[in-house]
């Protein structure tokens, strides 16, 4: 039963009505790895999400966890796996504390084990002063909080989260992924989706969902080169004259040049900046022209997600 | 503009929740053609039995004089048995089998012949005042018819009737009206009060969380069944306790056994709610079916009138009602003083639908979020 991916999703497609939710999209998510799943709202994220739960019934393709089949061994899957659901979710008329014993004799603990796992979890998600407050009485930061402790009172080995951080001040959002990325140094592989393409960048592989497609997949340099064809380099030189870049190692296209008095900016778009730059600056020089100044502009994820979608309209 | 923007704004949101708009606006409609199926066409008839110790001719024609007016529609009797002791006819109305005897007494006919005075004796079953008191009317009013068609052919005599109850001498409006209340209190308020159970936990979509756990709908039912049943059940001993010792309702039977058969019918409540609950998508709809749920138990399951007295036809809903078992079982425990042994066929209904409904409602459970 074991499987070198922790999450396999194959040709998985869901129709409500008339409208297509999910669309035959196929993800394989390895083991102890962060994987995002990207994409608008009502993207289809959270559909996929509670496909890959079994919440939700696929109308086709299926998907196993640790290489167990979701639709028939649903159980198996559910005590591996932690789920933080979009909204809250737990009993708000049971105080945190309880909410959280609910839980771990749910998951099977005894009285004891359980009463030291729910301490466990109060210490390390920072909720121990408001164990006896009632849920619904708590901020919105506590409630994630306390979502969270809920998903992992089994110690799942797979933890998925849907959209964690809406709503959410930024020192919280902050922690969490903090908190994510120790959790998966301790060999938990983490699902999450957001719409924020920033966090996506604390990934180590995402897949861009769009009108419940899959556009692109890879680690977020991967798809941001996927997007734009390759990195791209600004280059301010001062020179009379374009110079020629057409045929130095790497460089693929000039995507803008701007003239400004005597000096010029150039984009320039290259395989690979990292290893390019240095070549190309020194092929400017050696033909006479002087460099002021040369870097690779940052893409964002937005920038690559809007160039990739615009690629999909056509 | 500002009504009309709110008055638009709410009939939409009504006709969004198509099976609650339905349920309220069939509501009256069906209510309306339970009432006229079970009420207004004839109703059944009382079974009564006859003992004719005397043979003789006369007694013959009053058999058949009674036959007839049943036949004829003046009365709604119906004799289904002939005894042929006293003791007979007697056990036979004990025993629940009909609801009164006639007792021709020997030599009736040499006394009718002579001109005597003649005892004809009526057994009543006093448990159901409704019933006993129509039935005996109609008795005494054909025996009456009788005796004067009698007197133009062979002359007059004194027709004496004389009645012995049992269960009697009378059952007050309390002590028939126990059952009544013990129905709303263990039939709807227990069903109405699980129905939302499992449609709340999906509105504030805590079912969500909730099924992410390695637990099965067996879990889930049996456990909000148990956790409602040991909220309710002090209720229930409450009531019955206050009735008995406090009010001094008249309890013939056991405590005990009358215990039994309430708790059995809240158990059986409440696995009929949690039907309704997973059978219902919000908690609106599951106030809904519940109250639905108890109209045809209030029609036809003798809450209101005896079931015996409803058509024939709507006698089947009643069997389908555990309601009807439960008040029968609580009837005759409290009035008659059965035991739960006598009721055996009706407990054995009762505890048969809450398994039904249990299954049904486990087996419906689906769990998943769509």
């Amino acid at each position: 039963m074991s499987s070198e991916y922790a999450v396999e999703i194959v040709n998985l497609t869901k129709v409500f009505g008339k409208f297509k939710a999910v669309n035959n999209l196929s993800l394989k998510i390895r083991k102890g790895e962060i994987f995002g799943l990207l994409g608008p709202n009502g993207a289809g994220k959270t559909t996929t999400i509670r496909m890959v739960l079994g919440l939700i019934k696929p109308t086709k393709g299926y998907v196993r966890v640790f290489g167990i089949p979701v639709e028939k061994e649903r159980k198996k899957v559910l005590k591996i796996t932690g789920y933080m659901p979009q909204r809250f979710s737990l009993y708000e008329d049971l105080t945190v504390e309880e909410n959280l014993m609910l839980y771990a004799l749910l998951y099977g603990y005894n009285g004891r084990e359980a009463k030291e796992r729910v301490k466990e979890l109060l210490e390390e998600l920072l909720l121990k002063e408001f164990k006896d407050r009632l849920a619904g009485n708590l901020s919105g930061g506590m409630k994630q909080r306390l979502a969270l402790a809920v998903a992992l009172v089994h110690r799942p080995k797979l933890v998925i989260v849907d959209e964690p951080t809406a709503g959410v001040d930024p020192p919280l959002r902050r922690y969490f992924w903090k908190y994510f990325k120790e959790l998966n140094k301790r060999g938990v592989t983490i699902i999450v989706t957001t719409h924020y393409m920033d966090e996506a960048e604390n990934c180590d592989r995402l897949a861009l969902i769009f009108r419940g497609r899959k556009i692109a997949e890879g680690t977020p340099l991967e798809i941001k080169r996927l997007a734009f064809g390759g990195d791209i380099v600004e280059i301010l030189l001062e020179t009379p004259s374009p110079p020629k870049l057409e045929g130095i190692g790497g460089v693929k296209k000039i995507l803008e040049s701007e003239r400004y008095n005597r000096t010029i900016t150039l984009r320039v778009l290259v395989d690979d900046a990292s290893s390019r730059l240095i070549s190309i600056v020194k092929r400017l020089e050696s033909n006479g022209v002087r460099v002021i100044r040369a870097s690779q502009v940052y893409i964002g994820l937005e920038d690559a997600f809007i160039k990739l979608v615009e690629g999909q309209a056509k | 503009m500002i009504l009309t923007a709110l008055i638009y704004k709410d009939i939409k949101q009504l006709l969004r929740d198509p099976k609650t708009l339905v349920m309220v606006l069939l509501m009256p409609v069906i209510v309306l053609v339970m009432f006229v199926a079970g009420y207004g066409g004839p109703g059944g008839s009382i079974p009564i039995s006859v003992a004719n110790l005397d043979g003789g001719s006369i007694s013959w024609q009053l058999i058949s004089e009674l036959k007839r007016a049943s036949a004829m529609g003046l009365g709604s009797f119906e004799i289904v048995k002939t005894a042929y002791t006293f003791e007979e006819a007697y056990e036979s109305v004990r025993k629940g089998e009909v609801y009164a005897a006639i007792i021709i007494p020997k030599g009736f006919t040499e006394e009718v012949f002579l001109g005597e005075e003649t005892q004809v004796g009526i057994i009543l079953d006093t448990s159901y005042a409704d019933i006993s008191e129509g039935v005996y009317r109609l008795l005494v009013l054909t025996m009456q018819g009788f005796q004067q068609k009698v007197t133009e052919k062979y002359g007059g005599f004194t027709f004496n009737i004389y009645r012995v109850t049992i269960y009697g001498p009378e059952v007050s409006k309390i002590d028939a009206f126990l059952g009544v209340v013990m129905s709303v209190l263990l039939h709807l308020v227990p069903m109405s009060l699980i129905a939302v159970s499992i449609s709340r936990e999906r509105e504030r979509r805590t079912f969500e969380q909730l099924i992410m756990t390695p637990i099965s709908s067996y879990d889930i039912i049996m456990g909000k069944l148990l956790a409602y049943m040991i909220v309710t059940m002090a209720d229930t001993f409450l009531t019955l306790g206050l009735a008995v010792y406090v009010f001094k309702v008249r309890v013939v039977g056991s405590f005990l056994d009358l215990t039994i058969v309430s708790f059995l019918i809240l158990i059986c409540s409440l696995s009929m709610g949690l039907l309704i609950s997973v059978l219902s998508k919000n908690q609106l709809q599951a106030y809904q079916m519940a109250i639905f749920a108890f109209i045809p138990s209030m029609l036809f399951s003798g809450f209101l009138v005896p079931a015996e007295l409803l058509s024939p036809k709507v006698k089947i809903v009643s069997k389908l009602l555990p309601l009807y078992y439960f008040l029968k079982t609580f009837r005759n425990i409290q009035i008659r003083g059965w035991t739960l042994y006598d009721n055996l066929f009706d407990i054995l209904m009762l505890i048969g639908e809450t398994i039904v409904f249990l299954l049904t409602a486990i087996k419906l459970l689906k769990l998943r979020v769509e």
